[in-house]
């Protein structure tokens, strides 16, 4: 018999041609895995078009069971007329979608296991639909009415099964609860502690996991093999972490350090390709390596007091100091800095460059007046009343701020360092400043301060400088020993 | 295309303006009709990209101040920090990466390399073998200026002795900075692999021994900003007699914008050359003139988005505030009698003491970078000025009451917590009495020797009362904690709160940093 593609029906035809890419997807996925690898930026920029398409599919497969579900009613006779061409949109946007989604999952850094289901899950729901619509009233009789019934359910059902997971990828895992009321939290049996991370009671800080191990992971791995980045799907951020190992299986052989992957690559010369650190990071130190060694051939333990390995390194006496950076936290910065970031914003603005955060990962702030001079006085010290709390360092020099200004002054609890050089203070300030309990250093050159003020400073928990030179405050003053050694004249 | 309607755009000066009839409005009619024929597709095309433009300098200009974002990523992976800024205020202050012990560097630079075995470097041994033959190891392989053939050793030219609480070792030329000896903390193994004056100037400036490469005070107010917008933020002041050998290029701003580039100014007479108006010319009448300057200067950059278009209308706008506030700042007649006593300081001339009290001056009023140089340190001996027993010990004179009177004011104003002072040359001198030519030579004098010098920190996050390192007996090679001029850089950059990797400007697709390429460390042992 001669077979003619122009012998089958319309939809048959734009099936089939349906049918190459889901099978491709298919092969894609298995053959092609998203490895967490970034790739070329033109796939990643189509594939961010993902999020946006994904959402034709979604809303026209659920349109599918509406339309179904209305037509019998009579008042919308035509509804389920609509029904296959709503199919075959629903299946050629998920194929698109699942496309460009295999883009960015592929090229954009992505693996693990979330990704994975996410890309089943999509691909699936692709494959049901064009499955849906290939069944539609082609052949006559329930059952195979009911194998489209059920394929639908599925593919409605896998449909949130799929989302969900694409939105902890995109906002977080825990993107559902994070913001999540208490009442409705507890209702629904969630913990109140969003991090369940720091539940296992392996690792803590008094093992010798915690103390000692850990910390050289923390410093010299997580920028790679972290819970934002995890090269290989190895994340070094816990004791049940670095046990559950990378994608290659553990990399940790309790009681067999020489037989751990990790311990191989930290102890493979520094040239060779799978050496770890990677190069341009710092690698272990000799101790440490010696460290991680003894850990592991006594048993890789999460639970064994931070004293029990005999002979381990100390941390004391290292070869030679090295300052380590902690990485910024953008939006952690920002959520610091919020409650006061319109009050901030406000007096940046009426007085420009003299309030400036004390660093970029810090909400505590620097206020430097001593270049407005006169024209910064009373008055406007009061105006820095919403941000007290957070002044941390406050110059106010050769300003025109007074004694009326000690009670707002006062009130910038925090102040670890606070200079009134050549101002009109006097005593009064000083002996209003004793809940200044974070003071390390005051300077008070060139203004009228007597002996009589130096009782209350004498009782700053803090203070470290004090700065008199140029006051009535004579150099042959009788002050305790402990204060002496503060005062500079 | 725009050669043909260049006579309508010389009315009006930017097509953004044809088309939104603001400058149209005060033309003829026989003008707009004109202008409307002048109009073709092209100048629509164009004005549509450039409204894209606009646009996006529009989301640029509305983020707010104190930035924390860090979302772009370095070729390192970590992302990178974001030191941008509202384009007409590229001098505004920005939050170090982490909080930060120094906000301020007073960098004393003594040109010419002084010698270290006469300051700071106490060598019995050497003393002991002074006249000897220097042993052939020590010239094997080495290069030198002027030594040739086999040189004498040479012992110290000056006594030395214990001082302070701290009891370093230190000659009898610094008698006043002996008073906070217990407040620096001396370097004795820094190295360099630059022997000649200019490029090793270069290398301590700048980070690389040649021309093109900002200058560290150029990176330090590209990252920080700087508090005081009445003055640049990064002042030059020279002594000596001399300027540095590396030229101007010491305090240029490389690849960075030419904004962030060091200002020269004087101790004496006019503080920056060609500052003040000249006869006729009022200060009314420049600020109308430099209003028309700057906005025929914002056209043009807002046609061409160069950034030094904007470098050149703060560098105008800052010199008219300057006009003002540098004038009172340098002028040292201000000062007490009492105080010019303690600098030595002399009003009237031009001296490294001036700079010292100017500097004082230019940290109170926010500063952010101050960079001394004062020439006269090559002691080789070819001449009396040259002469470790004649030039040298002048220049002792001539900077120790100085800085020892800056040390103090600093100190007693508080001002030494949240300032970082460096004090060097830019390389050593040899354990080594220099023979030109192999001759004996009538002074005495040492050669360059880039293998061991000494310098000194003191304040904002340095340990006070410290030493650090150590040289052999001789005092030529470095035996211990040997420390590299990108080093220094990297912990001074981490005084003022940087982590040098991450003081970055992209430039030639490199991600440049003031460190360079080679790995940097920390001197951690001499933080506080």
């Amino acid at each position: 018999m001669k077979f003619s593609v122009r012998q089958l029906s319309g939809r048959t035809r734009l099936g089939l041609l349906a049918l190459a890419p889901i099978l491709l997807l298919f092969a894609l996925i298995v053959l092609l895995p998203p490895d967490g690898v970034e790739r070329a930026e033109w796939a990643q920029f189509i594939g961010r078009f993902h999020p946006l398409t994904v959402h034709f599919p979604i809303a026209l497969i659920l349109l599918v069971p509406l339309l179904e579900l209305t037509g019998r009613i009579r008042r919308f006779p035509d509804s389920r007329v609509a029904v296959n061409f709503v199919l075959a949109l629903a299946t050629f946007s998920a194929i698109v979608a699942a496309t460009l989604g295999w883009c960015l999952a592929r090229s954009g850094g992505y693996s693990g296991s979330l990704v994975t289901q996410h890309m089943w899950g999509g691909v699936s729901v692709a494959a049901l639909c064009w499955l849906c619509w290939m069944l539609r009233g082609r052949f006559p009789g329930q059952r195979w009415d009911f194998i489209y019934a059920l394929g639908l359910v599925v593919a409605v059902g896998l449909v949130p099964w799929t989302g969900y997971r694409g939105g902890q990828l995109s906002l977080g895992k825990n993107h559902l609860s994070e913001f999540m009321p208490v009442g409705l939290r507890s209702l629904l049996g969630l913990s109140n502690r969003e991090d369940n991370r720091s539940t296992s009671s392996m690792g803590g800080p008094g093992t010798f996991y915690g103390a000692r191990v850990q910390p050289l992971f923390t410093s010299h791995c997580i920028s790679c093999h972290g819970e934002d980045k995890h090269k290989a799907n190895l994340r070094l951020v816990n004791y049940d972490a670095l046990m559950r190992g990378s994608k290659q299986g553990p990399v940790i052989k309790p009681g067999d350090a020489k037989g751990s992957e990790l311990f191989r690559r930290i102890t493979l010369p520094p040239d060779h390709e799978d050496f770890m650190p990677k190069e341009g990071k710092r690698p272990l130190s000799a101790d440490e390596v010696k460290l991680i060694e003894l850990w592991i051939t006594a048993g890789a333990s999460g639970t064994q007091p931070a004293d029990a390995i005999k002979g381990a390194p100390t941390n004391a006496a290292p070869v030679a100091a090295e300052v380590t950076f902690p990485e910024l936290d953008v939006v952690a910065v920002e959520k610091i800095r919020a409650p006061l970031a319109l009050a901030v914003a406000q007096l940046q603005k009426r007085f420009p460059d003299v309030l400036e955060y004390e660093s970029r990962g810090s909400a505590d702030l620097v206020v430097n007046v001593s270049l407005m001079g006169a024209r910064f006085g009373d008055v406007d010290v009061a105006t820095l009343e919403p941000i007290n709390e957070k002044i941390v360092i406050g110059d106010f020099s050769g300003t025109g701020v007074t004694d009326r200004s000690a009670g707002s002054i006062a009130a910038m609890k925090r102040l670890r360092v606070l200079g009134l050089m050549h101002t009109k203070i006097t005593d009064a300030t000083l002996q209003a400043l004793g809940g200044l309990d974070q003071l390390e250093s005051l300077n008070v050159f060139g203004t009228d301060v007597t002996p009589a003020a130096l009782g209350v400073v004498v009782r700053l928990p803090k203070l470290q400088h004090l700065y008199v030179g140029d006051t009535k405050i004579p150099a042959n003053v009788p002050v305790s020993e402990a204060l002496r050694g503060k005062l500079t004249f | 295309m725009v050669m043909s309607d260049s006579k309508i755009r010389d009315k009006c000066t930017t097509n953004n303006d044809l088309s939104n009839g603001e400058c149209a409005g005060e033309m003829h009619t026989e003008e707009k009709v004109a202008l409307l024929q002048a109009q073709t597709r092209r100048h629509f095309l164009r004005n549509l990209t450039a409204g894209v433009g606009t646009m996006f300098m529009g989301t640029l200009a509305s983020q707010g101040a104190g930035p924390v974002k860090a979302t772009e990523l370095a070729s390192d992976g970590t992302p990178r920090l974001d030191f941008t800024r509202d384009p007409s205020r590229p001098l505004a202050v920005l939050p170090p990466q982490f909080a930060a012990r120094a906000k301020r560097i007073i960098y004393l630079h003594m040109a010419g390399a002084p010698s270290q075995l006469e300051l700071f470097e106490y060598k019995p041994e050497l003393t002991k073998l002074d006249g000897q033959d220097c042993p052939a190891s020590f010239l094997a392989g080495k290069r030198f200026a002027f030594i040739s053939g086999v040189p004498k050793l040479l012992g110290s030219q000056y006594p030395f002795h214990q001082a302070g609480t701290s009891g370093h070792w230190m000659s009898d030329r610094f008698p006043h900075l002996e008073r906070h000896i217990d407040d620096l903390c001396i370097i004795k193994s820094m190295r360099t692999d630059q022997f000649n004056h200019a490029p090793a100037q270069l290398l301590v400036q700048t980070g690389n021994a040649r021309l093109g490469y900002p200058s560290l005070g150029s990176w330090v107010i590209y990252g920080l900003g700087t508090e005081n917008q009445n003055l640049p933020g990064f002042i030059v002041l020279i002594s000596g007699g001399k300027s540095p050998d590396g030229g101007k290029q010491l305090w240029g701003s490389g690849f960075l914008p030419s904004v962030y580039q060091g200002v020269q100014c004087r101790s004496h007479g006019e503080p920056v050359l060609y500052l003040q108006n000249p006869q006729g010319v009022s200060r009314p009448l420049r600020r109308s003139m430099l209003d028309a300057i700057d906005e025929i200067n914002q056209q043009t950059y807002a046609e061409f988005g160069n950034p030094e278009t904007i470098t050149r209308i703060s560098q105008y706008e800052m010199a008219f505030r300057m006009q003002m506030d540098a004038t009172d700042a340098l002028d040292i007649h201000q000062e007490p009698a009492a105080v010019l006593t303690n600098y030595g300081s002399k009003p009237a001339e031009s001296s490294f003491a001036n700079n010292c009290l100017v500097a004082r001056r230019l940290a109170e009023r926010g500063v952010r970078f101050i960079q001394l140089y004062h020439w006269g340190w090559d002691s080789h001996g070819a001449s009396a000025n040259e002469a470790l027993n004649f030039g040298f010990a002048t220049r002792c004179r001539e900077t120790d009451q100085p800085i020892a009177a800056l040390l103090s004011d600093l100190k007693e104003r508080g001002m030494l917590e949240d300032t970082l002072v460096v004090w060097g040359g830019e390389f050593g001198r040899t354990s080594m009495r220099e023979n030109r030519n192999g001759q004996v030579m009538k002074f005495v004098g040492r050669d360059h020797n880039p293998g061991a010098f000494t310098i000194w920190m003191a304040g904002g996050g340095i340990k006070p009362g410290t030493a650090y390192g150590e040289t052999d007996a001789m005092g030529y090679e470095i035996v211990k904690d040997p420390v590299d001029i990108r080093d220094l850089h990297a912990t001074m950059l981490y005084a003022l709160g940087f982590d040098h990797h991450r003081l970055t400007y992209s430039f030639q697709g490199l991600d440049q940093k003031v460190t360079s390429v080679k790995p940097a460390r920390i001197v951690a042992e001499v933080l506080a």
